[in-house]
């Protein structure tokens, strides 16, 4: 089994670290998502797996093979390691045609003229861009240029596939169509993947697990179902389920499950809680947009807010409803009047979690 | 790993390279760089501390070199004259050069492109050129000064002073300032900006002082540095205009010293090299400090935004008249007199000219085998240099930007230091350096030896032309090679270069025509069989043999003109554009 292993990874840029003790397993043949928002670590984590930045301290392994060893300071460049990269830029080279961009890899690797024909056209059948070989990069659309990009990444069979953003400079229907496609041939070729994301669909559509990132650490690593239904983190749970976050006030539990906080007005919500334990005092309260109700459900907290404005979204409508001086975000079907009213919150969906560090 | 479903697709290990192959390049590159840059350097801080020349046997350690350079009322004396000369050049030159920047690149004044290209004409040709254009013209008796004196009854200028040579050197100097203005400023600034500035009621004359001229700021910080350095260092201005009047600057008091005394005093010599270069590297670390960040790469190309003119309205023929006048007779007439003065044996307004007119001065310039020779190593040195520089200057600065080379840092340092080394000391310092380093030794009696002084000289000139074109390129591009398992030497090649040929083309053509027309740098360098063509003709002034003098530049004018031309249609460079 080829695993790769991230070890406490860190990268500093004078005192900034732009990734603080990353740990990180990827098993052979899956499809792992890191996700965060911009700035966040994503990019700088991809570069010193493929060996494009060197981190500062940390190590990372693959199979037995040591790429970087902060202790030992072992270093191999990106040409030793081998990985195939496509960059959010897709960093097509403009001089080369479509065909030397993908050959340049087995170029490199001295393999023969004949053989290399035959790979090259192997890889553009595979992303579906054949009759386009002999064209130049400045040539083609954005969406066959990141297909250019993907075919120059996999053509030499790389152990490992890395992904920066690789559709984000698509148009959104055209992005729906490369996630499913890409994913496809990532599955035909059983390739270990990284795909790094701000798009919470794309990772969640795609990815056998996902990595949420924060300020350079790893908030919370798991399958899509556990990410979305089982957040561990307010982080999680806000920028994955689009959820609501209100600052609470809580007392002493001593297990994960029901709990009670009351909002700065004095109101009170009955919660659960996925953490082991909570102490007294300031705790963080989450709760999606959808998931709050304008009619009476059986075992649910009542709350009076105050109803605002509303935007017409298409199929639904956004809405803003003020509690305690918190302005909440609901996904409604038909929006509510203006002014005081009720909703309906219950107990498995408001979801508490201790304060920050 | 297993296969699944592409059996075809077999892995392949990514190259192995047996060394780092890398690693030795760039430490080549770093070599060769200092070592072409500190041996000349190093010969010369020797003399000043010994008490006979270098050459010499049995040489001691001294210090009344450095005495004798502070006690020397004589040289406080030339060095206040440097000064203030070089302080009125750049005054001159900065002021035609933003006012240029401004009415070219931003009012609707008539003519104004061609006017452009005629103000750039001072920068293809040398300072040599240009001297003796002003001397046929405007020297005491010159064609013009003798014309005014018939009519006037008396000389009415002196070119021959302090004033003369710096409005001579300013006006050629100008070029710089305007192009430093016109593309660091006057053509990028963001004409939203001043669009702004007018909807809330600003005049055409209040945007340009309250918004263009403040941006401008550091581009004539920058231009007003280097004309001062250059301002500094220029010898035939000073050579043809103050010599007669027996005025000297430290440029031609290094000169007499060095080359026309019978017993050169090579220590003194060595000495206020060290004074000049203190000078030009304190002028320059004051540019420095006031351009604290961001223009590192600032260089005379920029976006070319095509930013809204400003109206001249009633004053658009008087400005064009009057801009224009001041071309004619600063660039336009000196330059033709020179090719006037080729085709005459004398040039005076009291004959008329049909009567002078020969082709004589040409005869003599193609019948001498030395003039010849000089024209031949000049090409043959001009082709090497500016190939051999445009090669180490990409190298220099493939390595410094585009790998983490541990000393990436002091390569960049080293290879702007000529800009602190004026030419002639340049020249001076491999002279020595041939005579006491063993393998220098081998380039003495053949171009080699000004080969390396011009392609040290020159480095920082080529640099200013890749290291942006460099900055332009994506990093990815290079990144994106490393991944599918090309080493850095490979990427580079591959891909880098690939992508630079047209800076690569620019930089050949700007060091090709910066070798035509150098003279200073060889002047220490120069032995029977190496002259070239700016260093003999350097001579031919001195022998006053003005004729041949004048031939031979309408000679070099030509090669410029007929190059540039040539540059800009064969492979659409253009060279400061
Ligand atoms: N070369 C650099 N110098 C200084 N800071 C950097 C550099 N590269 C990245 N950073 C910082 O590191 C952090 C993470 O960057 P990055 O990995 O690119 O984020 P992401 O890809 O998640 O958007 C950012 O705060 C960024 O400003
Ligand atoms: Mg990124």
């Amino acid at each position: 089994m080829t695993k790769l292993t991230l070890t406490n990874l860190t990268r500093q840029y004078g005192t900034a670290k732009a990734i603080d003790g990353i740990n990180l397993t990827v098993e052979e043949g899956e499809f792992l998502t890191l996700l965060g928002p911009s700035g966040c670590g994503k990019s700088t984590t991809l570069s010193a797996i493929a060996g494009l930045d060197r981190p500062t301290e940390g190590s990372i392994t693959f199979g037995d093979r040591i790429l970087f060893d902060s202790k030992s300071d072992t270093y191999l460049p990106p040409e030793a390691r081998g990985f195939g990269v496509v960059f959010q830029s897709y960093a097509l080279w403009p001089h080369l045609s479509v065909e030397d961009n993908v050959g340049m890899s087995l170029k490199l690797r001295k393999i023969g003229a004949a053989e290399r024909k035959k790979r090259i056209a192997e890889a553009l059948e595979l992303v579906e861009l054949g009759p386009f070989a002999k064209r130049y990069p400045g040539e083609l659309s954005g969406g066959q240029q990141q297909r250019v990009a993907l075919a120059r990444a996999i053509v030499f069979r790389p152990p490992l596939l890395l992904l920066d953003e690789p559709l984000s400079n698509l148009d959104a229907q055209l992005r729906q169509q490369a996630r499913v496609w890409l994913k496809e041939i990532q599955r035909e070729l059983g390739l270990t993947t990284i795909y790094v994301t701000h798009d919470q669909d794309e990772a969640l559509a795609m990815s056998d697990r996902i990595v949420v990132m924060r300020k350079g650490k790893v908030v919370q690593l798991g399958t899509p179902e556990q990410i979305y239904a089982a957040p561990e983190h307010p982080f999680s749970a806000t920028f994955i389920g689009n959820a609501n976050r209100i600052e609470v006030n809580g007392g002493n539990t001593h297990a994960s499950g029901e709990c009670v906080v009351m909002l700065n007005d004095g109101q009170q919500v009955k919660a659960i809680t996925p953490e082991p334990q909570l102490s007294q005092g300031q705790q963080i309260l989450t709760v999606r947009t959808h998931k709050i109700s304008c009619e009476p459900l059986p075992d649910a907290t009542e709350l009076a807010v105050n109803f605002g404005a509303e935007s017409y979204l298409g199929n639904h409508y956004e809405q803003v409803a003020k509690v305690a001086d918190t302005a909440l975000r609901l996904t409604l079907d038909k929006p509510m009047p203006v002014g005081p009213g009720k909703i309906w919150l219950r107990h498995e969906d408001a979801i508490v979690f201790g304060p920050e560090q | 790993m297993a296969d699944v479903n592409a059996p075809s697709f077999t892995p392949t290990a990514p190259p192995r390279f047996s060394f780092n192959r890398a690693k030795a390049a760039q430490w080549f590159i770093f070599l060769i760089t200092a070592a072409l840059m500190l041996a000349p350097a190093l010969p010369i801080l020797l003399q000043v501390f010994i008490d006979r020349p270098l050459y010499a046997e049995g040489w001691e350690f001294t210090f009344a070199n450095l005495v004798e350079l502070v006690s020397s009322e004589e040289i406080g004396r030339i060095a206040v004259t440097t000064g203030v000369f070089a302080l009125f050049t750049v005054i001159i030159a900065e002021v035609v050069g933003i006012g240029a920047a401004l009415l070219i690149g931003r009012t609707d004044m008539p003519g104004r492109k061609l006017m452009g290209d005629v103000l750039m004409w001072p920068l293809y040709l040398s300072h040599l050129i240009f001297a003796l254009g002003w001397v046929v013209i405007y020297g005491p008796s010159g064609f013009f000064t003798q014309f005014i004196a018939q009519q006037a009854g008396g000389a009415p200028w002196n070119l021959y002073s302090i004033a003369g040579m710096a409005v001579v050197a300013g006006i050629s100097q100008a070029p710089l300032a305007y192009l430093y203005c016109l593309y660091g400023a006057v053509r990028s600034v963001d004409s939203t900006l001043e669009s702004a500035a007018r909807t809330v009621g600003a005049g055409p004359l209040q945007v340009l002082r309250t918004v263009t001229l403040p941006l401008m700021v550091p581009s004539i910080v920058t231009s007003s540095a280097l004309n001062l350095v250059i301002a500094v260092e220029t010898l035939s201005i000073p050579l043809f205009l103050a010599r007669p009047a027996r005025i000297d600057t430290l440029s031609t008091f290094l000169y007499g010293e060095g080359i026309s005394a019978a017993e050169p005093n090579h220590g003194l010599v060595a000495a206020s090299s060290l004074l000049l270069m203190l000078l030009v590297g304190s002028t320059l670390f004051v540019q420095r400090l006031l351009l604290q960040n961001g223009h590192r790469y600032e260089t005379v190309k920029g976006k070319g935004s095509r930013p809204m003119l400003l109206s001249l309205g009633k004053l658009r023929w008087p400005m064009a008249f009057f801009f224009g006048t001041l071309l004619f007779v600063t660039v336009v007439v000196p330059i033709a007199g020179i090719i006037l003065r080729a085709f005459t044996s004398f040039l005076s307004p009291l004959v008329p000219l049909n009567k002078v007119m020969t082709l004589n001065n040409f005869q003599v310039l193609f019948g001498s085998e030395s003039n010849l020779r000089a024209i031949t190593n000049t090409v043959e040195i001009a082709l090497i240099s500016a190939a051999l520089g445009t090669i180490l200057a990409v190298a220099v600065a493939l390595v410094v930007q585009r790998s983490n080379f541990r000393f990436g840092g002091t390569l960049e340092a080293l290879a702007y230091s000529p800009r602190v080394v004026p030419g002639l000391i340049i020249g001076l310092g491999v002279f020595y350096a041939a005579v006491i380093l063993p393998p220098m030794g081998w380039l003495r009696g053949n171009i080699g030896i000004i080969v390396v002084g011009y392609v040290m000289a020159t480095l920082p000139l080529a640099l200013g032309v890749v290291q942006p074109a460099i900055v332009q390129i994506s990093r990815d591009l290079d990144r994106a090679a490393r991944t599918v398992g090309a080493d850095w030497v490979n990427a580079m090649r591959l891909i880098m270069i690939p992508l630079l040929k047209p800076a690569l083309l620019g930089s050949f053509i700007l060091l090709f025509v910066f070798h035509l027309k150098s003279y200073i740098i060889a002047i220490f360098l120069m032995a029977p069989g190496l002259e070239v063509m700016g260093v003999t003709m350097l001579s031919l002034w001195t022998n006053g043999d003005v004729g041949e003098l004048a031939a031979f530049a309408t000679l070099q004018i030509v090669m410029v003109a007929v190059l540039l031309i040539l540059a800009r249609v064969l492979f659409k460079v253009k060279i400061y554009d």
